[in-house]
């Protein structure tokens, strides 16, 4: 019998650890009421003793890698590299003066939209906390789009929370360690997010596919959805707000294993492949904070009056526009729909609001004559002296001359 | 290549390694494996902690040893990811034991082995994966031999390099 032992220790060696791998991954999935496998959404205490024990081995030498590189960067930046320093302040300034210009114009918009929200009984969730974190590894695999960040139950992080950048959405809160925590990616295969187009506002369901890129799965096939449109977050996931950026269309195939339906691929607004500080988005509020408030504020005062003079110009221009009759010319060259307003805007202009062009409009007439459009041709006696040259133009048909 | 007598194998091959290296070595690789796809912008087609094992389980020749690490690094790479722990760690036991028979009985020194044998054991782990993935636990997961075939190709270029820097570590007598 010893010498089994000893002649099969290898093997015997193997088979010990593969079998205790197989029923340690036995109990993490469980089968759902439709008879599909999963794993466990919320994993088990020894899974999680486990995560956790790889988590403080791994994050200490992944803070100080980070803690040199923004020290170098920082000794870069903040005292050498500050050639154009001066110029990006006076950009950054024009950026704001318009930002704050546009904010002001919008403000009257958000407060009816509030007061309308309130009388539908509708509360829209307002993004109230961040909390800035620094992104650090990733799990180092393909098919498992994790990466942690710096910040973890200490400070306040709790699972689901949603993880976005100044460009868009980058993912939620996956797993909370003390001071540290797993976000997935919305890129990855498990991930899910309500969303919504933002011009056919049409829904579905954004996730990743194996080659990490974005799609929206579940729509039934429809023409109106180009590439360049903006896919915007939809709010119905308890995970994300209603209205963050997404990313934009990028192109639209068919599914291939559903006929009418289609998937639309999505290139992300974030950057999700160098992320470096992210926003974790801590507490929604149904109402602006108050830093918000106080912006907004900042806004109307400084350049409300500007705003509203925009406005009452738009507005003057609206109602000639609808007043005035015009007959769209058939001729006239195709623009491009598919353009967006940040894109036709020019630097230093407002983005135009993307809107049809205007429908001709014809007022009824008090007194028509026979210039009016519509209205039958009174009888013209033909001219004695016509111009040889132009006798079409002057004659009308015989059979209209008499009534 | 050269086949060898184990006995014969084993009395004028085997190396030793200072206790520093097998300590820091599989961790450095483990700590790269999470750092380096956000320094290359997502690029992540390679598998560190995979060349790691197959490394120590063919220089040491002790198919339990390839066993054992091929295991730890397998389950702690599982941990730092969503998927179920275990997958990782199925995948990389059986590299490593298959590393570690096969050291017995094969030169290990020579550039083409190594070459072949990481590329060979590569693309195996990603097979045990995606079985294990999609036949034993049921579960979706897309996946591209192409981009299995690709991460091979990487793992055995790295490796390429990675061996030699790790063969100058090892003690002298």
């Amino acid at each position: 019998m010893d010498s089994f032992f000893v002649r099969y220790r290898n093997l015997l060696v193997l088979l010990a650890i593969l079998m205790a791998q197989i029923i340690g991954l036995a109990v993490q999935v469980r089968r759902t009421e439709s008879g599909r496998n999963t794993l466990d959404p919320q994993d088990t205490p020894s899974v999680r003793l486990i995560r956790l024990w790889a988590d403080a081995v791994i994050t200490p030498p992944e803070q100080l890698f980070h803690t040199s590189k923004l020290g170098t960067e920082g000794l870069w930046r903040n005292y050498i590299d500050l050639r154009s320093v001066r110029e990006q302040n006076q950009q950054l300034q024009q950026t704001i003066d318009r930002l704050r210009l546009e904010q002001a114009s919008l403000l009257e918009d958000a407060r009816q939209g509030e007061r309308l929200q309130a009388l539908m009984a509708f509360q829209e969730k307002y993004i109230y906390k961040t909390l800035a974190a620094q992104a650090l590894g990733t799990s180092g695999s393909d098919s498992s789009r994790v990466f942690n960040l710096d910040k973890g139950a200490a400070d306040g992080l709790r699972p689901d929370m949603a993880v976005i950048t100044a460009d868009g959405i980058v993912g939620k809160v996956r797993e909370v360690y003390p001071a540290s925590a797993q976000v997935l990616a919305i890129n990855d295969q498990t991930s899910g997010a309500g969303v919504i187009l933002e011009t056919t506002r049409i829904r579905g369901i954004l996730r990743g596919n194996a080659s990490g890129q974005l799609q929206i799965v579940g729509i039934l096939a429809d023409q109106r959805i180009h590439p360049g449109e903006k896919v915007l977050t939809a709010g119905g996931d308890q995970v994300f707000p209603r209205g963050l950026p997404v990313g934009v269309v990028e192109k639209v195939v068919q599914d291939p294993e559903r006929d009418s339906f289609i998937i639309v691929f999505v290139k992300p607004a974030a950057h999700l492949d160098r992320l470096d500080e992210v926003q974790v988005i801590t507490s929604t509020e149904p109402h602006f904070s108050e830093e918000m408030q106080q912006d907004m504020a900042t806004s109307e005062r400084l350049k409300g009056p500007a705003a509203a003079s925009i406005k009452e110009q738009q507005k003057a221009s609206q109602i000639m526009a609808e007043r005035l009759p015009g007959l769209t010319d058939p001729n006239a060259p195709v623009t491009d729909t598919t353009a967006t307003p940040a894109q036709s805007a020019q630097p230093g202009q407002q983005p135009a609001k993307p809107s049809e062009a205007p429908a001709p409009k014809l007022m009824r007439t008090l007194h028509p004559d026979r210039y009016t459009p519509g209205a039958q041709p009174e009888p013209v006696k033909p001219p004695t002296a016509a111009p040889a040259a132009q006798p079409a133009l002057s004659q009308p048909p015989k059979a209209e001359r008499n009534p | 290549m050269n086949v060898l007598g184990i006995d014969h194998r084993r009395d004028m091959g085997i190396r030793s390694y200072p206790l520093l290296v097998y300590a820091l070595t599989p961790l450095l690789a483990l700590v790269l494996q999470a750092l380096l796809p956000r320094l290359l912008h997502g690029y992540s087609w390679f598998d560190l902690p995979l060349l790691v094992t197959i490394y120590f389980a063919l220089v040491r020749r002790d198919p339990i040893q390839g066993t054992l690490m091929g295991c730890g690094l397998g389950l702690f790479e599982d941990a730092l990811t969503h998927h179920a722990i275990g997958v990782n760690g199925i995948a990389k036991t059986v590299a490593g034991f298959l590393a570690g028979s096969v050291g017995v009985r094969i030169d290990v020194e020579n550039h083409t082995i190594r070459l072949m044998l990481t590329f060979l054991l590569s693309l195996l782990c990603s097979a045990i994966y995606v079985f294990i993935y999609r036949v034993l636990l049921g579960l979706e997961l897309q996946w591209s031999w192409l981009a299995e075939l690709m991460k091979a190709v990487d793992n055995a270029v790295i490796a390429m390099v990675l061996f030699p820097i790790l063969d100058r570590t090892q003690m002298r007598d």
